[in-house]
């Protein structure tokens, strides 16, 4: 067990801390509710989440924690895939879903690709791509009769 | 911002398609409709949804295609159902008194007024149900205890400002009794909660008479005129409390819908109604049909709409 | 007609053909993150119009078990339950397969599913009628306690910090209020959000809590998804086998406990898992090696979530109160074929009732050839697709699950967010199961607690409706000890470590 790099856990002292105004959020927001049945939960749940957040940030500062050492990460790659991702959700209902999956899986395959682009994969993986987006959209419109988006801008 | 941005793209289009769905009236409907049911699957909207599915295919040779978009108690379907094209192909439950309590009570994203409305096609009237081995053998029986014993009768019902609620309220008002309501999520949690004798009575439909029928007993059904499946079983009326209430279902479409769609759709509903077969099932399992068309949905509305807001009002759930 | 009549009913070529496609089918649903049984099952109603009855349930049982087996896949491949009721595979399963056993994983988890698929159909056709009056002694106050043990066991189990635990419990709880209120239809929690009106759709925030965070680390580094060997294992079947054999115990309490808490209407399905991991960590002799791969707590969560389909057909077909919502779109079904449920069910319509039970030990059995080859595919397909490709496509299946779920584009937007969310906490030590279960169990914990209240409040005795009902004081108990026991357990093991042992 690597016991050397010890310190507070200062990152989940900060996450009690946030998520103790995000008690208070709520508890503010039970204030106006119509029904006396549907405050009684959230505002007892709340205050509880505040005093474990208070107990968490008490017993964190007399128990220092291991940190174990992070490897070096790529930040850019993770912020693209979940931009790409966002991005596909919200041009759903105006470019289909068709259109926003393709595009998704594009941006993603480019940015989950750690190996050379060798022109095989230049043109296996679009082709591989385009099958798996359209089986599944095919799965899904046609065999389980979900109505996915077939976006606005071209069909009424 | 968007949305502007949408409409100033689109209103040619939907022109276009408008013009291009008129001229193909005369074969209404000429594809499968997609038929969204605003509460998961297994509910009582669901079940007669199903129902209709067979019938609606066997007559017009087209399919039903029933999906799912519950949550909010249906305020996520009706809030989104008039963002759906409008070409007579996408249809929607509707129940009252969600469609109208809902609105009132907060912004929930729809106005009872935003829905346009095709057809009421049944109702589950309301009743009092209790197990087959309790106390109450009827209605007066269960009213003298009240009496008795202010506040201590428990009774699960379905929802808070739902039919059963409100028909509690007025119960509760016309009986001169107090009577303690504990609502639950369904009618079919609320019925479990009725078998396992955690409360002693329920307000819930007929149609749980019907589907637990070696297990409860009606009390008293709020309508006009007794059940076919329950002779036995009086309404309010005859009890002399003026009583006649239940979770309408109708269908509704996207506001842009064409109108001559909505009087086509309205009627083949009517026709589905009207089918011996289908009345038949729909009475087996205690539901009751009505026949409310496009035409006489207006005045329909206009008398529900005091009603409920009046219970409801009554019953605390709006201010 | 006696059994074996029955039995040879359910054994026509006809109803083989059903039960290996419902099974084939079911499998394939349930691996896909974002598809589930009920919607796989709502979508074959109007097949099912036109089939006899028996013919229909056969069918529709044989889906459902498969899909629940199929959940096993992503939970072990991608650390991501594709049901609630897959959570706890998660906690050894994911482990397993990162040092290269995912194969081995998959294997047990078929076995297992097996055994609890086979002791649940059993309860359901010796014991069903007596059985279903436990879903009736439950009332408010004993669903609320329900909710509470199962948000104190998912904190006391996943890894890291009780408390850590029991903060993310209280989010969980906090997000399931969002949205329109299910009874009182209170627009709670939203901030003037249109988006989260319809409140968060738990199977989406299971995808985005687990599945998102993986995909995230995979993007970031080159190194491959899991630990492969060179050489080809097959199933491992023997080897697979003989942990069975070892793990007889905790197979058949699991799928015992399964069985009884899959009873439960709404809660069972969802704690069922968990219960069963809890008992085989605290009955295990190496209880350190769970959460790190343990096969025993792949083998307990997988036979106990099989056992609650059995478990949860009781109360189905006995009392027409639905166990899981695939039972209640079952029941949908039968219903509009104008079949009564009830327990005239099991004796005026035998033919229909036995014929199905038969039908699903058969879709039981036939599990297991099938989920070993199509688990050995799913796995290899897994393993073998470069990352480039393979974050894509589970990226894209993310997409399409969340929106077909309730067709929304909400859900996939508020999908992503917590996925980015549940990576953050994550990486400060907040794990993700507790905040899903408090999400999953919130409206059962809400709605026992008012109705519990107000009921206990008109009989003028609040502290008897809480705390005077036998069950209830039996799950209140369970709740100390599985509260305090990890808390005792942490505070000799830093004793220990203090005293230099080790």
């Amino acid at each position: 067990m690597p016991t050397e790099p010890q310190s507070r856990d200062t990152g989940g002292m900060i996450v009690a801390a946030i998520f103790i105004l995000i008690g208070v959020l709520a508890l503010w927001d039970t204030f106006d509710y119509t029904d006396a049945d549907s405050f009684v939960f959230p505002r007892t749940v709340a205050a509880a989440m505040i005093v474990f957040c208070i107990g968490l940030i008490a017993w964190s500062l007399a128990h220092p924690i291991d940190v174990g050492s992070r490897r070096a990460q790529s930040t850019p790659r993770r912020v693209g895939l979940v931009t790409a991702m966002l991005i596909a959700a919200l041009l759903m209902p105006y470019t289909g879903f068709l259109l926003s999956g393709l595009l998704a899986f594009a941006a993603i395959v480019w940015l989950a690709m750690y190996d050379p682009w060798t022109r095989g994969r230049l043109i296996v993986y679009p082709l591989v791509g385009s099958a798996i987006v359209l089986g599944f959209y095919f799965l899904f419109t046609k065999v389980l009769l979900v109505p996915l988006p077939t976006g606005r801008l071209f069909i009424g | 911002m968007l949305t502007t941005i949408k409409r100033v793209i689109l209103a040619p289009l939907t022109a276009a398609l408008m013009i291009l769905s008129a001229g193909a009236i005369a074969e209404y409907p000429e594809k499968a409709i997609s038929y969204v049911i605003p509460f998961g699957p297994g509910g009582e909207s669901d079940i007669t949804a199903r129902h209709q599915q067979p019938f609606f295919k066997k007559k017009f040779g087209k399919d039903l295609v029933i999906s799912y978009k519950p949550g909010g108690g249906g305020a996520v379907g009706w809030a989104q159902l008039n963002k759906m094209p409008g070409d007579g192909y996408n249809i929607m439950g509707v129940n009252l008194p969600h469609i109208i309590v809902k609105p009132l009570q907060k912004d929930v994203g729809f106005k009872t007024d935003d829905l346009a409305l095709i057809h009421m096609f049944h109702y589950t009237p309301d009743a009092v149900v209790v197990n087959i081995d309790s106390q109450f053998k009827t209605l007066q029986d269960l009213i003298d205890h009240a009496k008795k014993n202010p506040g201590k009768v428990t009774f699960s019902g379905s929802g808070k400002g739902t039919a059963n609620h409100l028909a509690q309220v007025t119960f509760d008002k016309l009986a001169g009794t107090k009577t303690t309501y504990v609502a639950f999520k369904g009618t079919g949690a609320s019925v479990t909660a009725l078998l396992g004798n955690q409360v002693m009575g329920q307000w819930g439909y007929t149609s749980v008479g019907a589907k637990h029928s070696d297990k409860v007993r009606l009390l008293a059904v709020a309508m006009e005129q007794r059940h076919p499946r329950f002779p036995d079983v009086p309404t309010f009326k005859e009890l002399g409390f003026d009583i006649v209430s239940g979770a309408y279902r109708g269908i509704a479409v996207p506001n842009s819908t064409p109108e001559d769609i909505r009087v086509k759709l309205s009627s083949l509903i009517d026709q589905i109604n009207a089918d011996a077969a289908f009345k038949q099932k729909m009475e087996n399992d205690g539901f009751a049909l009505v026949n409310v068309d496009y035409k006489g949905m207006k005045a329909f509305m206009e008398e529900k709409r005091k009603g409920y807001a009046a219970a409801a009002k009554e019953a605390g759930v709006i201010k | 007609m006696d059994s074996l009549g029955y039995l040879l009913a359910a054994l026509t070529p006809y109803h083989v053909a059903l039960a290996i496609g419902g099974v084939v089918a079911g499998t394939v649903v349930g691996s896909l993150p974002g598809l589930t049984a009920t919607m796989a099952v709502a979508v074959l109603i109007p097949i099912t119009f036109s089939m006899e009855p028996a013919s229909a349930l056969i069918l529709m049982g044989a889906i459902y078990t498969g899909a629940i087996y199929g959940g096993a896949y992503a939970a072990i491949l991608l650390n991501t339950p594709g049901t609630p009721s897959a959570i706890a595979t998660t906690f050894d399963g994911y482990p397993m397969a990162k040092r290269g056993d995912g194969d081995l994983a998959i294997t047990l988890a078929c076995i297992a599913s097996v055994c609890g698929g086979l002791v649940g159909a059993l309860f359901l056709l010796f014991l069903a009628p007596p059985l279903a009056n436990v879903a009736l002694s439950f009332g408010p106050v004993e669903y609320f306690w329900l909710a509470i043990l199962g948000l104190t066991l998912i904190s006391a189990l996943s890894q890291g910090n009780l408390l850590k635990g029991l903060i993310g419990a209280c989010f969980g709880l906090l997000l399931s209020c969002i949205g329109v209120a299910e009874i009182s239809a209170d627009v709670r929690l939203t901030f003037g959000s249109q988006t989260l009106l319809g409140g968060i759709e738990t199977v989406s925030a299971l995808i985005g809590l687990y599945c998102i965070p993986v995909l995230i680390d995979l993007v970031a580094t080159p190194d491959r998804h899991l630990k492969v060997e060179d050489v080809s294992r097959g199933f491992r079947l023997h080897e697979a086998l003989d942990i069975s054999w070892r793990s007889k115990f905790n197979l058949a309490r699991s799928s015992v406990l399964g069985t009884l808490v899959g009873i439960l209407p709404g809660a069972g399905g969802s704690i069922a898992g968990l219960v069963a991991y809890s008992e085989a960590r605290r009955s295990s002799k190496q209880q350190q090696d769970f959460g790190h791969g343990a096969p025993e707590g792949v083998q307990a969560t997988e036979s106990a979530n099989n056992a609650t389909v059995g478990g949860g057909f009781i109360p189905t077909l006995v009392l027409g109160i639905p166990g899981t919502p695939p039972d209640a779109v079952i029941l949908g079904a039968l219903l509009i074929q104008g079949v009564r449920t009830g327990p005239n069910l099991f004796t005026e319509h035998g033919s229909i009732v036995y014929v199905f039970i038969w039908g699903l030990l058969l879709a039981t059995v036939l599990m297991l050839p099938i989920g070993l080859l199509i688990g050995r595919y799913a796995y290899r397909s897994i393993v073998t697709v470069p990352k480039a490709l393979l974050v894509p496509t589970v990226a894209f299946m993310t997409l399409i699950g969340t929106y077909a779920i309730r067709n929304s584009v909400s859900d996939v937007a508020i999908m992503i967010v917590l996925g980015v969310l549940g990576w953050v906490l994550g990486r400060f030590g907040f794990s993700a199961s507790p905040i899903v279960l408090g999400l999953i169990l919130g409206s059962i914990a809400e709605q026992g607690f008012v109705q519990g209240w107000i009921i206990g409040a008109a009989a003028d005795d609040l502290w008897g409706q809480f705390f005077g009902r036998p069950i209830s004081v039996g799950i209140f108990a369970f709740i100390l000890l599985s509260l305090f026991s990890p808390l005792l357990l942490s505070r000799f093991r830093v004793k220990r470590e203090l005293t230099g042992a080790d």
